[in-house]
C-alpha cells in the first residue's frame, strides 16, 4: 500500500508540533504561616523553527498576576513567565491556572497549573460564638491549638469587650489552649472579637481572630 | 483508470484515514481519562444556585455577598449586599457577621461565570461554621441581564 495520506500528515506533524517545550506545566508549593506572596516560575522554549509570539497571558483570578519580558521568541530561546500569587486571607489547598495564547494554530493555548497549600499555624474551633438574646449566659469554649510543624506560641488571647468574660485554660502552654467566653447578659445583641496574638513568624508575628455575636 | 482500480485506490484512502483515526485516538483517550492535568467537562461549584431560584426565596431571608474586588462593589451591586472579599478579610468579616442572622441563606456572586471568587468567599464561609451558603450562578452580569441592564466594560 501507498502512504500517500499518511506519510505527509506524520511529517507535518512533527514540524508543527515543535513550538514552545515548557520545563514543566504543572507547578506545587508549600507556603510557610505569614507569607504574603508566592512567585512561580514557568520556563520554556522554542523548540521550532520559526519565531513564536506569545499574544496573551491570563489567570484565573484577580489574585494572580503572570508578567512576561517580551513577547517573540526565537527559534532556540528560552524565556519565562512569572507568575505571582497573593496569598492574603487564604488558607488550604488550592489551585490557580494561567492560560498562555500563542499564534501556533495547532496549539494556541497552553494550561499552566499552581497548586499550592497554605498551612495555618494555630486552629481555632469554633470561629464563631453565637447566643441568642434572651437565652442563659451559658459558658462556650473555643479550642485553640498549634500546628506543632511550626515553632509557634500563642503569646495573649484578649476580648475587645468588657462585657464579655474570657478565662484562659492551658492544656500546653502556649500550643493547646482551652478559653472560657461568658456573655455578662444576653439582654440584647452585642458583637465582640477575641484576638488570639502568636510569637511567629518573629518578622511578624500573626494574630488570628474568633467572633463573639449575640443575636 | 479502470473502475477496478479506483475502487481499489478509494480503499486504500479509507483503510489509511481510519489507521490516521485509530492512531490518534490511543492518545487523546490516555489525555482525557488519566491526564493529572486534564480539563474537567464541566466546572462543579459547590452550592451554585441559579438566580431564579434566588428569587423565590424570601428576600428577607437572603444575604446577598459581593465577592469582587471592592472598587467594582463601589462602582455598583445588588441592592444591600455586602462586600466581603479574601483580601481584607479580617477587617471584612466582621461586617459581614452584623448583618448575618441565623437562618438566612447566604449567596455569594462575583463578576460572571467564569469568575472563581465567589466559590472561594463560599468556601471560606463554610469554614467559619456559616451554614446555608450558595453561589450564584453567572454572578453580577445574571443580575445585570436579569434586571435588563448590560455590564460595562469595567465590569
Amino acid at each position: 500500500m501507498r502512504w500517500t495520506l499518511l506519510l505527509p500528515l506524520l511529517l507535518t506533524g512533527s514540524a508543527l508540533g515543535a513550538d514552545l517545550h515548557w520545563d514543566t506545566e504543572t507547578q506545587s508549593f508549600e507556603t510557610k504561616p505569614g507569607d504574603q506572596e508566592l512567585v512561580a516560575h514557568y520556563r520554556f522554549t522554542n523548540t521550532g523553527s520559526t519565531p513564536v509570539t506569545i499574544d496573551q497571558v491570563k489567570t484565573s483570578c484577580g489574585c494572580t498576576t503572570a508578567e512576561l519580558t517580551k513577547k517573540t521568541y526565537g527559534p532556540g530561546e528560552s524565556g519565562e513567565i512569572v507568575v505571582r500569587f497573593n496569598l492574603e486571607g487564604r488558607s488550604g489547598a488550592t489551585e490557580k491556572s494561567i492560560v498562555v495564547t500563542t499564534g501556533d494554530p495547532q496549539k494556541s493555548n497552553t494550561y499552566l497549573h499552581l497548586k499550592v497549600n497554605i498551612p495555618e499555624a494555630v486552629h481555632l474551633e469554633p470561629t464563631i460564638l453565637l447566643w441568642r438574646v434572651g437565652d442563659q449566659p451559658e459558658t462556650k469554649d473555643l479550642h485553640i491549638t498549634v500546628d506543632p510543624r511550626f515553632p509557634t506560641k500563642v503569646t495573649d488571647v484578649e476580648s475587645d469587650s468588657s462585657d464579655i468574660k474570657v478565662e484562659i485554660q492551658t492544656v500546653k502552654p502556649g500550643q493547646d489552649l482551652n478559653v472560657k467566653v461568658t456573655p455578662k447578659n444576653l439582654s440584647q445583641p452585642e458583637g465582640a472579637t477575641l484576638v488570639i496574638r502568636t510569637d511567629y513568624p518573629t518578622e511578624n508575628p500573626q494574630s488570628f481572630y474568633a467572633y463573639i455575636r449575640i443575636k | 483508470m479502470s473502475l477496478p482500480a479506483v475502487a481499489l485506490a478509494k480503499e486504500g484512502w479509507l483503510r489509511q484515514a481510519a489507521f490516521i483515526f485509530l492512531l490518534a485516538l490511543v492518545p487523546a483517550a490516555w489525555s482525557a481519562f488519566f491526564s493529572p492535568v486534564r480539563v474537567s467537562w464541566t466546572r462543579v461549584v459547590q452550592g451554585e444556585v441559579s438566580l431564579a431560584v434566588v428569587r423565590s426565596w424570601n428576600p428577607k431571608e437572603v444575604l446577598w455577598v459581593d465577592a469582587r474586588p471592592t472598587a467594582e462593589f463601589d462602582a455598583d451591586h445588588i441592592p444591600d449586599a455586602v462586600s466581603l472579599n479574601l483580601e481584607g478579610w479580617n477587617q471584612r468579616f466582621p461586617q459581614f457577621l452584623d448583618r448575618w442572622q441565623p437562618g438566612v441563606k447566604t449567596v455569594v456572586y462575583c463578576s460572571s461565570t467564569s469568575c472563581n471568587l465567589s466559590a472561594e468567599v463560599a468556601d471560606r464561609l463554610r469554614h467559619s461554621s456559616i451554614n446555608q451558603v450558595y453561589v450564584l450562578s453567572g454572578g453580577w452580569e445574571a443580575w445585570l441581564k436579569d434586571s435588563g441592564r448590560e455590564p460595562t466594560k469595567s465590569q
